[in-house]
């Protein structure tokens, strides 16, 4: 019976079958639901499998390389930029090679749509010289997890599974023959000692070096044979000009691209020959350099960088990302797979229909000047509060390093001036703090990080900071959760991925560790104290004896927690006297407080408000007022 | 038969859940179904839209000029993915006033149905503001913009569950379906 299965959650279910036995993780979109998925299946099937959302994705892939090497199949899922933070031991890995099948997942964002880089992870796995699957759809990830795992284990080699926003966010019709665990460990569990592998020294990694291309050479005379990289279609036929003279163009793609190319061909009639390649490195080269000779173009399609191409030997017939042929950056849409097809059949002598698409309508559209709605952070959260303290504190002149995640969003109002990866609030707060000692710059410097990123890069730059005598407000806005990506416990919480127990690691501890002097937790919620509290932290950063000045800004998120809001209701009004200047609906940003069509003045919308009440000193005028306080007969502001 | 859905709002409006209905109608047809979603900061307010395939192929998102029906729980999103719709396709949207007098015309020189509801007034009688999406799926399966019928809704919505929410989910169904009719349209 065929069930409808999001990409991630089949990329899970793939884990299962397989007899994956430990799944690590860091969140990150779009590869978050994975880890979820594995805690519902391994539930639902009974399986014995140990999950945890780990600190970063080098903790998630070091804890699941040791389960290989213990003998148990395991795998680590992240976003394409947490690959990054994986590389050191992903490289290394490369190297020693692994006992089980260790299988890891990086989800890469084309677009990009949720991400600070549009990277491709088959180029990492290129350079790390392990192998890697590219699959078109879920169900075609979910095929691919096993034979990844098959790969891995038959030769020892860490194995990439690299699928894409399109792929993991899909939801597809899957038929699920038996949705048990097919695969049983194989009984050799156990770490069995080996220095001269699992502890090489140089000289013996240079023979590990040459073991590893052994491998991959072995492995892509098994990717010339495999089904995963097949010819579609048989040689160029127009129905629209009968049949065409053979060989003219041939078309190479992987991935969605590879699916979107082939609707592309269907419905312009056209059945050229298409090599899909689910295996981009290493690339079967004698399958992919044959089918080039054959023809006078070929088209490579892939996403969202070039990986097939770059390893093709011979390019002079080869058009792409690399020669501009394709877009050079950014995902390639149906529009584009659609335009790039057609022009390459055109060149090619084979004419095609015009696409339906109506250039009129859409240049009508477009002189409506709509912009998209731009994300907002959500109405009741704390972070806003913190936010617009620490702007009403500081104002526009200082330099504000903010980081990854739902608060990135404090660049709406201002209060983010920096985002660059994981942790570097921390470390650029440092580093404006010497440059500006340099150059006679006295601006405060207050950076924002989360809590769940602050414990997977924030520590050692804040140990760092303290060490080098920086000095900067370090406001780390905890609210208990990883909430960006769909609230991953982190190590602050007392429960773990699957819901048992976990031993609690509180932030003040930690920070205090690091050897900060100043630290204060508060709650964002009472601005007043807690703008008291962002002076009295600055001016330790400027006191002789100062240095770096942690405030925990400390509420739960709204949309996980929201019995403190609850517990202690401040419902509002707009008064009467409003006058539509649209300051607080600018400079508090919240999706609660809607400004009229006709601007004239401001409305509560009741249908999202939460009743936090914090939007009362939002309104300088004081036209935002609690509800118990508003005058009887006058008529409540109402949203439509 | 192929069907390409867009259907399209404002984060909190709906969008993932009314996606989830059609598939799974798709599904209890029998019928391949693939359908992309948002995640991430789009689930912050900000525009959602996604793309169902009932019936087709493997590629992901739905080319512009060629959705079946562009179903919206918000007029400027409507507007902003107007262009999906192909000629001689449907646009059912949640508004209490008109699309935009800037694109009736070419509109209806394409012969694109244009189905206005003002669901979020029938979804307060109803005492669930939060049904409005289920009622301008009801209007558009009514207008047979989904290529699915009222009763393939209401199959997908049992089978989805959760059972407290089954019921009011089917009466905002009937309650758009029951507006399509008074428009003079029979499913």
């Amino acid at each position: 019976m065929p069930q409808l299965l999001l990409g991630n959650d089949a990329i899970a279910l793939g884990m299962i079958q397989s007899g994956c036995q430990v799944v690590t993780a860091y969140p990150g979109t779009p590869s978050s639901e994975i880890l979820a998925g594995v805690i519902k299946f391994k539930k639902k099937l009974g399986a014995d499998v140990y999950t945890e959302w780990s600190a970063s994705e080098k903790v998630a892939l070091e804890v699941a390389l040791a389960a290989s090497w213990s003998g148990l199949r395991a795998a680590t899922t992240m976003k394409q930029v947490g690959l990054n933070v994986a590389a050191d031991p992903l490289f290394s890995a490369a190297y020693t090679g692994v006992v089980a099948g260790l299988v890891i997942v990086p989800c890469d964002d084309p677009g990009p749509h949720s991400s600070q880089t549009e990277q491709d992870s088959r180029l990492m796995a290129l350079t790390a010289k392990v192998p890697v699957f590219d699959p078109s759809t879920p169900e075609e990830a979910m095929a691919m997890v096993e034979a990844a795992f098959d790969l891995s284990e038959r030769h020892r080699i860490p194995v990439i599974l690299r699928p894409t926003t399109r792929v993991c966010h899909a939801v597809q019709s899957v038929d699920i023959d038996d949705p048990a665990q097919k695969y049983k460990a194989n009984g050799k569990a156990g770490f069995k000692k080996d220095p001269q592998r699992w502890a090489a020294t140089p000289v013996f990694r240079l023979k590990l070096h040459h073991e590893l291309n052994a491998k991959l050479q072995a492995i892509e005379a098994e990717f010339e044979k495999s089904p995963l990289n097949t010819i579609f279609n048989s040689p160029i036929s127009n129905s629209l000009n009968g049949e065409l003279e053979i060989g003219r163009i041939g078309i190479i793609a992987s991935g969605v691209a590879f699916a979107t190319a082939q609707e592309s061909l269907a419905e312009l009639g056209v059945s050229a020959p298409l090599l899909k390649i689910g295996t981009p490195y290493p690339l079967p080269r004698k399958l992919v350099s044959d089918f080039v000779s054959q023809f006078d173009r070929v088209l490579v399609l892939e996403e969202p960088d070039a990986c097939i191409e770059l390893q093709i030997p011979d390019r002079t017939r080869v058009s792409g990302r690399l020669d501009g042929v394709v877009p050079i950056a950014g995902e390639l849409t149906p529009e584009v797979i659609m335009s790039v097809v057609a022009e390459a059949l055109e060149r090619a002598g084979v004419s095609v229909p015009p696409p339906p698409d109506d250039a009129t309508l859409a240049s009508i559209v477009q002189s409506l000047k709509i912009t998209p709605r731009r994300p907002r952070l959500c109405p009741g959260c704390s972070h806003r509060s913190a936010f617009y303290t620490v702007k009403h504190t500081f104002g526009p002149n200082a330099i504000y390093p903010g980081d990854i995640g739902c608060y990135t969003l404090g660049t709406n109002l201002r209060v983010v001036d920096t985002c660059v990866d994981m942790g570097a609030s921390v470390t650029m707060a440092a580093g404006f703090y010497h440059a500006g000692r340099l150059i006679g710059d006295k601006r405060p410097i207050i950076s924002t990080i989360g809590d769940s990123t602050f414990i997977h890069s924030g520590i050692v730059p804040l140990i760092n900071a303290v060490h080098t005598n920086a000095r900067f407000v370090l406001l780390i806005l905890d609210n208990h959760t990883t909430a960006m990506t769909g609230a991953q416990p982190t190590p602050a919480n007392d429960f773990a991925a699957d819901g048992g127990a976990a031993t609690r690691v509180p932030i003040p501890d930690i920070v205090k560790a690091c050897g900060v002097k100043f630290v204060r937790v508060a709650d964002p919620y009472d601005q007043e104290p807690f703008e008291s509290l962002l002076k009295e932290a600055h001016a330790f950063t400027q006191s002789p004896d100062g240095g770096v000045a942690v405030i925990i800004a400390d509420r739960p998120c709204v949309l996980y927690d929201d019995t403190p809001v609850k517990s202690n209701p401040m419902p509002v009004v707009v008064t009467e006297q409003c006058d539509g200047c649209r300051y607080c609906v600018e400079a508090f940003e919240c999706p609660a407080l809607v400004l009229r069509p006709d601007k004239s003045r401001v409305d509560i919308d009741y249908r999202t408000c939460v009743e936090c009440g914090q939007c009362i000193d939002a309104c300088y005028k004081g036209f935002i007022v609690p509800k118990e306080l508003a005058v009887s007969d006058q008529p409540l502001a109402v949203s439509n | 038969m192929e069907r390409k859905l867009i259907i399209a709002g404002i984060g909190g409006q709906g969008v993932v859940y009314a996606t989830k209905v059609v598939s799974q109608a798709g599904l209890l047809r029998g019928e391949r179904v693939l359908a992309s979603e948002n995640h991430g900061m789009s689930q912050r307010g900000g525009s959602v839209m996604s793309c169902v395939k009932i019936g087709g192929s493997d590629a992901p998102l739905i080319r512009r000029g060629t959705a079946d029906a562009v179903v919206a729980f918000d007029r400027l999103e409507a507007i902003r993915n107007l262009p999906f719709v192909r000629a001689g396709g449907n646009v059912c949207v949640n508004t209490p006033d008109g699309l935009d007098p800037a694109v009736n015309g070419r509109l209806a020189e394409m012969g694109v149905g244009v189905h206005l509801i003002n669901a979020n007034a029938l979804a307060n009688e109803l005492g669930a503001s939060s049904a409005a999406n289920l009622i301008v799926l009801g209007f558009a399966a009514a207008h047979g913009a989904l290529g699915l019928t009222l009763d393939d809704l209401k199959e997908s919505v049992k089978a989805l569950g959760p059972t407290k929410a089954v019921e009011m989910n089917l009466k905002a169904l009937d309650v758009g379906a029951a507006k399509a009719m008074a428009n003079g349209r029979f499913a």
